[in-house]
């Protein structure tokens, strides 16, 4: 498939178009945090200031609050109503390597035995456009991870920054369809080509911060009980849980109940293992101490979901570390495993 | 034979939206104890009826909408078919509201989840069970199941214990056992009243002195925690080895299919891969916090 190109000034001319077929999504931080909005025309004004969003987008697929179902109480029964299916289609525009592959990861947790339809619809009718990343944060580490700022593994279109232009590679076919209709883009040459190449080069090398993600499982294995190690690395966290809302492979949710008179619903929301609650019962709490929940956070992603899917649940984000009101920070606490030596070059 | 392969299990209830309760309506309430009940339950939806199975040791989320939902296993016998049992101690809000409902009221149904006491692994084999409390919840549901096919399976010996003869669950069934002369029954309190004429000891003494033999036999233990970290050690003393004992974990738990991410020890998820484990399992978990 040969690359093409748009110009930069005419993004906001594409969105117009795609606007027609889809609900489009681009970042945007009109509410004073950088989130996703539905696009409403005007000026592509977030290429400006876009390096990633605050909240991710998970969000988009596996909503903060999102009601299941609702129902009516009538006599000793009750009437139940579920939302209709979602079937619009919608357009993300601009989403990072990261939170591309992060949703790739939340999949495979929503897919597994039984079916979780709220998420999977969502994902089924949402169109990913993803838009390389050319100014990492030092907080970010996605090349450890095996991402690179620019891959365009999990996302149906992608754009590079290569200047007054940008270099349009579609993925899947449902990105070739995306291109199918505008006459905004055109042919790239071969300059064009080698200058997102280079472009993906010198992204790659602007992410500074390293893990060793080599046989980090077996660490933590190791490493599980020791809990004066536990104790000392969670020791300035305050469980806030912010480190997981707003992490992009994060999907713990809680379910609860509203009921108004004879009138109510279930919903889900973002719950967090970073709370007592989380796994708090009537007689005993596995999760009542601070290190304890700090230790699952860590080993969930690192040890925990790869012994289930094979895949690490963290794509380097870094919004953990940036966001985090304590200066809490996942490399450190991976770097300073107290069984790194020993296992570290077995693996 | 991993336990918690539940791969080949039937799954009902999953097509569709699986976080959508089915109705279904209260029919009796047993009063077990002063803080538990019994339900029986029956679905509103006759198809559902007819087709639903499940098996000993599977869990449900019983709903009381407006109010929210849990866990519970099923403490009904899956050769029993005519309603289902939940057993239920009040113990927060949604237990509360359990408990104030009566005959005719609907509450909302979810699953048969989780895996389930291995039935091929137990026939032929002499079982042991050791339950504590409202632990007796599950083991009643296999303790029938196996009753109910009595000839396929050894000696059964029963050891239940409660703090005081008015903590004794299902006590009907308690007396069911008693004259069964195919069955071992011992029952215990912690501490006994004037009426009382059975032991009076803690569930793992007791155990120790029934002394039920390690020959071909499995233990299923279920009762309080405490009940249990006492239990397994007096079993190993029997000569019971780890592969031979059973017992059913319980977790905090929201979706019930191994989504939500509260139940975990480690990769394991208590509501997809247990809540049945055996001593051997547990002992290699990632995670020390069952």
């Amino acid at each position: 498939m040969t690359a093409r190109k748009i110009a930069k000034k005419h993004i906001a001319d594409l969105l117009n178009e795609w606007r027609q077929g889809f609900n489009v999504f681009v970042p945007s931080r009109d509410e004073g945090v950088a989130k996703w909005a539905r696009w409403d025309g005007g000026d592509a004004e977030f290429l400006e200031w876009y390096r990633n969003t605050v909240v991710p987008p998970k969000a988009l697929f596996f909503p903060p609050l999102e009601e299941m179902f609702s129902f009516h109480k009538d006599g000793d029964g009750y009437r139940v109503e579920q939302p209709p299916p979602a079937e619009e289609r919608w357009l993300i525009f601009g989403i990072r390597p990261c939170d591309a592959r992060a949703l790739a990861v939340l999949d495979l947790n929503f897919k597994e035995g039984y079916e979780d339809l709220y998420y999977l619809k969502r994902r089924e009718n949402g169109v990913l456009v993803g838009l390389g990343c050319t100014r990492p944060y030092e907080s970010c580490f996605c090349t450890s991870l095996g991402i690179g700022p620019t891959d365009a593994a999990d996302v149906d279109l992608m754009l590079t920054d290569i200047g007054a232009y940008f270099l349009v590679e579609a993925v899947t076919d449902r990105g070739e369809e995306l291109l199918g209709k505008t006459s905004l883009v055109h042919a790239a040459t071969g300059a064009d080509e080698a200058r997102a190449e280079e472009a993906r080069k010198a992204a790659g090398a602007r992410v500074t911060r390293k893990i060793d993600s080599q046989g980090i499982s077996e660490k933590l294995r190791a490493s599980f009980e020791d809990k004066g190690f536990w104790e000392r690395v969670s020791a300035k966290c305050i469980s806030c849980g912010i480190c997981t809302f707003l992490c992009p492979t994060c999907y713990c949710f809680d379910i609860s109940d509203e009921l108004v008179k004879r009138h109510g619903a279930r919903f889900r929301s973002w719950d967090s293992c970073a709370f007592s609650l989380y796994t708090k019962m009537p007689m005993e709490n596995p999760r009542r101490e601070k290190w304890r929940r700090l230790r699952q956070k860590v080993c969930h992603k690192y040890e925990f979901y790869p012994d289930s899917f094979d895949v690490i649940a963290c794509t380097g984000c870094g919004r953990c570390i940036r966001l985090c009101p304590v200066n809490w920070d996942i490399t450190w606490v991976l770097s300073s495993l107290p069984v790194q030596k020993q296992v570290g070059l077995e693996t | 034979m991993a336990l918690s392969d539940v791969s080949h299990r039937p799954r009902f209830l999953r097509e569709g939206n699986v976080y959508l309760p089915h109705p279904a309506v209260i029919e009796k309430i047993f009063s077990e104890t002063a803080d538990t009940k019994t339900f029986h339950f029956n679905f509103r939806d006759e198809k559902l009826r007819e087709e639903f199975t499940f098996q000993s040791g599977q869990f449900c989320l019983l709903s009381v909408l407006g109010v929210g939902e849990a866990p519970f296993c099923i403490s009904s016998s899956p050769t029993r078919r005519d309603h289902l049992e939940c057993s239920v101690k009040e113990v927060g809000r949604l237990t509360r509201t359990l408990h104030r409902l009566r005959v005719g009221a609907e509450i909302g149904f979810r699953g048969p989840y989780g895996n389930a006491f291995p039935l091929d692994f137990l026939r032929g084999k002499n079982l042991v069970f050791v339950g504590g409390g409202i632990g007796l919840a599950p083991l009643r549901s296999l303790i029938w199941n196996v009753i109910d096919n009595r000839e396929e399976y050894g000696r059964i010996d029963i050891i239940y214990g409660a703090r005081t003869p008015a903590d004794l669950c299902f006590s009907y069934d308690l007396e069911a056992w008693q004259q069964d002369k195919t069955v071992n029954m011992v029952t215990t309190v912690d501490k006994g009243d004037e009426a009382w004429k059975g032991q009076v000891g803690l569930v793992p003494v007791v155990l120790e002195e029934v002394a039920p033999s390690p020959d071909n036999s499995v233990a299923i233990v279920c009762g309080p925690p405490i009940m249990i970290r006492f239990t397994f050690p007096a079993l190993e003393k029997l000569g019971f080895t780890p592969g031979q004992m059973l017992t059913t974990l319980e977790k905090r738990m929201k979706c019930g299919i191994g989504k939500c991410g509260r139940c975990n020890i480690g990769n394991i998820y208590v509501c997809r891969d247990g809540p049945v484990f055996s001593y051997a399992e547990i002992a290699n978990f990632a995670s020390s916090e069952y």
